[in-house]
């Protein structure tokens, strides 16, 4: 399988001088096309700051990233936008939808946004399996959390990115709503083909990836297969000491 | 609390200062509205004290307190023969005839001098101590072809000593070796005014007054005062329609006149300062009630924390005292800014009024902070109750509850709608004074836009639907978000819109109306004028000169000319004054009236006793042929007319709006002597064309400040007069219209910065920043075509019930609907400006800081 995502040597430096903290601190890593990879990490280890990275909604302080054979490093801001729109998916953990839109409207977002109409077929089948056919019609704020959650999956999947980035996409829910979730997220990999990163900090979580990535203090400290939710919890007891 | 509300007022800086102008520009209307006024009336009290300084006494004409006319004299000068039996008077050492009036003095290359728009004016030479002129070069004029300048017109027209100067007064033009240059007092000019000054004789000669003087100045002699005098010289007048005053008084008198003439303007002005603050106040509502709501949390953790309702809603009224007072404090110091640029604006559009150093009076200062802080104040207090209303509860819970409570059902509104159009209908049918029946008229607009205001979040859903479904076709979902954003907070749209529907309405109102004033008139135009042309100033409204009816008349193919003069009266048993218009006999040759009881040929049979007057005018009881009037004139004589016929003119109408008598009553009685404009008709001894040629170049060469117009040209020229007022009134109204898009700016700034997630989250999922600018655009776009719908709506309804009693006048209702549809994509446009800074700031946004905002 090609990398749909690497980074070579990537750091990323927050502020300056004794107050500096690299948030990343030399990290390279690839990401195959059509893999789950989760990444997990203590708190304040880089994760979110390397998915703002790999997505190009941050700019690192020095290394390189390509998407999809695209190298982000001196793309404009407009260029950095549509690349997102049209490559890019995101399931964040909480306000991931806008209250004004329908929860259809709000799926279709990405292909509305880039002004392409949906696959009507494709659509209904997305809805349907994220089990919100029902549901087409309502405004965020008449959905649970969960349902929330599913739409903002939908809507993540809607256009076939090259990749779906997912930060903490369970952080908000319960248990039942989040294994709901993670099976969305395993069966677009299984069933669609698609590539997802997701960042966790559940150790059940990581458990439905292929491959576990463990961050500690901007490092890549462990790369390797997921296992069983037991198996994570070994790993980041190991190595997070 | 107090360094609380300090803190969030200083950390808020950008918003503060956009609440502070929605208050700033009215406050400014009105100090500057102040400034100008007193700075205008300070320069003529300097002149007129300045005129009275030597004098002890004065006597002058006699005349009736309301009805002296605002343009030229119109008191019968006083017989010259006076000045001796004056002078005779034990006590006075010097008695002197003076006499003033308009002319237009030419420049070097034959163009009538102006300086701003100020008048000309012929003065005789007077005695030294009387004489405000200082001769600072050549000397006095003693023969009548000599003249002097005053130094300023001298100098700006590069006359010299020895040059011709060419005068145009009664009797047309005439040309003056200048022999002196003079200053005023020890100032260049008065006021920018242009004087010529000239022999006794030749001033009477040149302003008609052969014979006669404007007025006596009288000094005393040693050891006499001047109110001692004033006294001995009453007694010698005794029986006189003159009126005597030490020179003090006549100075003040003079002051006051003109303190009553520009009250209307202060008043006019005010009216616009009132309606931007009244916007302002909209905008001042709108901005609180959103803080309010976005603090919830904030202030719900006070709350928890112990703070006291009261504490809070201290809070909340202290930050809106805070506001008012620094807005009122830039509003008032803006307004002496405002004050050259209103007069910059007036002489724009062909009004001019004289300046000098800003006056600020100390109740400019004390009016200023008082409306702007109160006003502030008030228009919080509604947030500021909300705000002691949240529960510390919300402190936990997620949303904004603003706008809550506005689904009650909607009685007070209601009431206010009747309230607000039973006045509008009380001020148009109620027969109160002109006074009254504005004021009531202006609560009665004041009052509909309120209710309308409460009324509309219920507008905000039908409107916006109706105004996005183009947009949405248009631009696709950025259209689609801004409709679906604009009408989440219907209240708080449906306010912004409100501010910017009032300055609308009155837009649309008053073009609608200006419309059919235009219409009415040119309709009456091609009625009435048979004649084949009309004589008036080139001004459009000040009188001609005397001499310029015979010049005419000498023309060959001039059948006939009939000179129409105006004037006020007084009529026992009416209140108020009645309108009085004098014709010649020869005006049913080149004019067509309109009769309930006659016909056109009463008109020259009017006499010395003879009155029409007009179907639907009151004149107290005189309703029908043969009754009498008793009429006061202006220069307090009173006469007694017997009704010889009932007009049916209506108020647009030349002859409509009064009674009309003959020339000889309204010159001997009512001293008017200058024709307000004369109709002509030409015989066919010779081809039109050439008669017409023959009157312009006369006209050119003798009374180059008067000009003839044809029915078309006369319909044009009234037109560009109304369309110059109308002109103004935008640019005033302009005001307002700024004020509410700085609403619409603070709105749209204000919900951007609490979507901040969500267009983080946009921007992550690909939106680009232009359309994150189309979509705040948008929403700006149909906030403004909300509040312009309304407003154009409002307007052609104000339209409607105020041209109502005025049909019968002949009011043509018609509907400028290319203007009202321009003023509608005016609107749009002003939204689109309005919203460039929050567009801005919302396409700036940083996507992670924005996703990470809590
Ligand atoms: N905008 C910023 N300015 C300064 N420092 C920042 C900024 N964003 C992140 N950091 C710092 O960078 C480091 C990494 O942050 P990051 O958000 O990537 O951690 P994380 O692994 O996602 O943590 P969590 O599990 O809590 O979400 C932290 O030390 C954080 O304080
Ligand atoms: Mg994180």
């Amino acid at each position: 399988m090609p990398d749909i995502v690497t980074a070579t040597d990537l750091t990323r430096r927050y502020g300056e001088g004794v107050a500096a903290v690299d948030a990343l601190a030399g990290v390279t890593v690839a990401f195959p096309a059509g893999a789950l990879t989760a990444i997990m990490g203590p708190s304040g280890s880089g994760k979110s700051t390397l998915m703002h990275c790999l997505a190009g909604l941050d700019t690192p302080t020095s290394g390189s990233v390509t998407l999809d054979g695209v190298e982000l490093a001196g793309l404009s801001d407009k260029a950095l936008t549509e690349l997102r729109r049209d490559r890019v998916g995101f399931v964040f953990q909480a306000f991931n939808l806008l209250p004004v839109l329908t929860a259809e409207e709000n799926i279709t977002l990405p292909l509305t946004l880039a002004g392409r109409k949906p696959d009507q077929a494709w659509l209904d089948q997305l809805i349907e399996t994220v089990n919100l056919t029902d549901r087409r019609t309502h405004r965020p704020a008449e959905l649970s959390g969960g349902q929330q959650q599913r739409v903002a999956v939908a809507r993540a999947l809607v256009h076939k990115p090259a990749v779906v980035f997912a930060d903490e996409p369970t952080g908000n829910l319960d248990s039942k709503s989040s294994g709901e979730i993670l099976t969305l997220l395993r069966r677009s990999v299984d069933d669609l083909g698609q590539t997802v990163i997701m960042v966790t900090h559940d150790a059940k979580a990581a458990a439905i990836a292929d491959r576990l990535l463990v961050l500690a203090d901007g490092r890549v400290v462990h790369d390797g297969d997921a296992g069983d939710a037991d198996q994570v919890f070994q790993v980041m007891r190991e190595v997070v000491a | 609390m107090t360094s609380l509300t300090l803190r969030s007022l200083a950390s808020r800086k950008l918003r503060t200062a956009l609440t502070s102008i929605a208050i700033i520009l009215g406050v400014a209307m009105i100090s500057g509205t102040f400034v100008l006024t007193d700075t205008i009336n300070k320069s003529f009290d300097d002149i007129f004290q300045a005129g009275y300084e030597g004098v002890d006494v004065a006597v002058s004409p006699k005349t009736v307190e309301g009805l002296e006319g605002d343009t030229g004299p119109v008191a019968e000068p006083l017989p010259q023969s006076l000045v001796a039996r004056v002078a005779a008077v034990d006590g006075v050492a010097v008695a002197e005839g003076s006499v003033t009036g308009q002319v237009s003095i030419r420049g070097k290359d034959g163009d009538a001098v102006t300086q701003g728009g100020a008048p000309n004016f012929a003065a005789s030479v007077m005695d030294e101590r009387f004489t405000p002129f200082r001769y600072t070069e050549g000397r006095e004029p003693g023969a009548d072809g000599e003249v002097a300048l005053d130094a300023k017109t001298a100098k700006d027209q590069g006359f010299a000593l020895g040059d011709k100067v060419g005068i145009v007064g009664e009797e047309g033009a005439k040309r003056y070796t200048l022999v002196g240059v003079a200053k005023y007092g020890d100032v260049d000019s008065l006021a920018g005014a242009s004087f010529a000054l000239m022999t006794v004789a030749e001033t009477q000669r040149i302003t008609g007054r052969v014979g006669q003087v404007d007025e006596i100045d009288v000094a005393a002699e040693e050891g006499v005062s001047p109110e001692e005098l004033k006294g001995r010289v009453a007694t010698a007048l005794e029986g006189e329609p003159v009126a005597v005053r030490t020179g003090q008084e006549s100075a003040d008198k003079q002051s006051s006149d003109l303190q009553e003439q520009l009250g209307f303007l202060r008043t006019a002005l005010l009216v616009f300062g009132g309606i931007a603050v009244f916007v302002g106040a909209f905008v001042i509502y709108n901005t609180f009630s959103i803080t309010v709501a976005q603090r919830t949390r904030e202030l719900a953790l006070l709350r928890t924390l112990g703070a006291s309702r009261r504490q809070v809603l201290g809070g909340v009224a202290l930050e809106a005292f805070l506001i008012g007072l620094f807005a009122s404090v830039v509003g008032m110091l803006g307004g002496l800014l405002l004050a050259p640029a209103l007069t910059g604006l007036f002489s724009a559009l062909g009004f001019d009024l004289p300046t000098g150093g800003n006056v600020v009076a100390a109740r400019t200062i004390i009016v200023a902070l008082l409306v702007g802080t109160i006003v502030t104040v008030l228009a919080s207090l509604a947030p500021a109750v909300r705000a002691t209303r949240v529960a510390p509860i919300a402190a936990m819970r997620e949303g904004l509850s603003e706008g809550d409570g506005r689904h009650r059902r909607p009685y007070f509104a209601t009431f206010l709608l009747v309230a607000g159009v039973g006045l509008l209908l009380a001020g148009l049918f109620g027969g109160g004074s002109g006074g009254q029946a504005a004021s009531l008229l202006g609560l009665g607009a004041a009052v509909v836009f309120l209710a309308v205001a409460l009324l509309s979040p219920r507008l905000v859903r039908p409107l916006a639907a109706g105004i996005g479904a183009p947009l949405q076709r248009l631009f696709g979902l950025s259209g689609l978000l801004a409709r679906e954003n604009a009408t989440r907070n219907p209240a708080r749209t449906a306010v912004t819109a409100a501010a910017l529907m009032i300055g609308v309405a009155l837009v649309a109102f008053v073009s609608i109306f200006a419309a059919g004033l235009q219409g009415s008139v040119e309709a009456s135009v091609d009625r009435a004028f048979t004649g084949d042309i009309t004589v008036l100033n080139t001004d459009g409204f000040s009188p001609i000169p005397e001499g310029v009816q015979p010049a005419i008349g000498e023309i060959p193919g001039v059948a006939s000319s009939s000179a129409f003069r105006f004037a006020e009266s007084r009529v026992r048993g009416v209140s108020g004054t009645v309108a009085v218009i004098g014709v010649d006999p020869e005006v049913a040759g080149s004019y067509t009236a309109t009769w309930k009881d006659g016909d056109d040929q009463l008109l020259r049979t009017l006499g010395d006793d003879g009155v029409l007057i007009n179907n639907g005018t009151a004149v107290g009881d005189a309703k029908d042929v043969g009754d009498t009037l008793d009429v006061l004139t202006p220069t307090g004589k009173r006469v007694t007319l017997t009704v010889r016929g009932v007009l049916d003119e209506g108020d647009f109408d030349l002859l409509g709006g009064g009674m009309v008598l003959s020339t000889a009553v309204i010159t001997k009685e009512f001293g008017v002597r200058q024709p307000a404009l004369l109709s002509v008709a030409f015989d066919d001894s010779r081809p039109k064309e050439q008669t017409r040629k023959a009157v312009d170049d006369m006209l050119a060469a003798q009374f180059p400040n008067v000009e003839a117009q044809d029915r078309e040209e006369l319909k044009e020229s009234q037109s560009e007069q109304i369309g110059q007022l109308l002109a103004l009134i935008y640019a005033l109204l302009a005001l307002s219209v700024i004020v509410s898009l700085f609403g619409i700016v603070n709105t749209l700034a204000l919900s951007v910065f609490e979507r901040t997630r969500e267009l983080g989250m946009l921007r992550a999922i690909g939106t680009t920043k232009r359309q994150v600018r189309r979509i705040v655009r948008l929403e700006a776009v149909i906030t403004s075509l909300i509040g312009a719908s309304l407003g154009v709506v409002l307007g052609v309804l104000f339209a409607l019930l105020v041209s109502r009693p005025l049909e019968e006048e002949g009011f043509v209702l018609t509907f400028p609907i290319a203007t009202l549809l321009v003023l509608l994509v005016l609107s749009a446009l002003a939204g689109i400006v309005a919203a460039i800074m929050p567009a801005r700031r919302a396409a700036k946004l940083d996507v992670l800081e924005a996703l990470a905002y809590e």
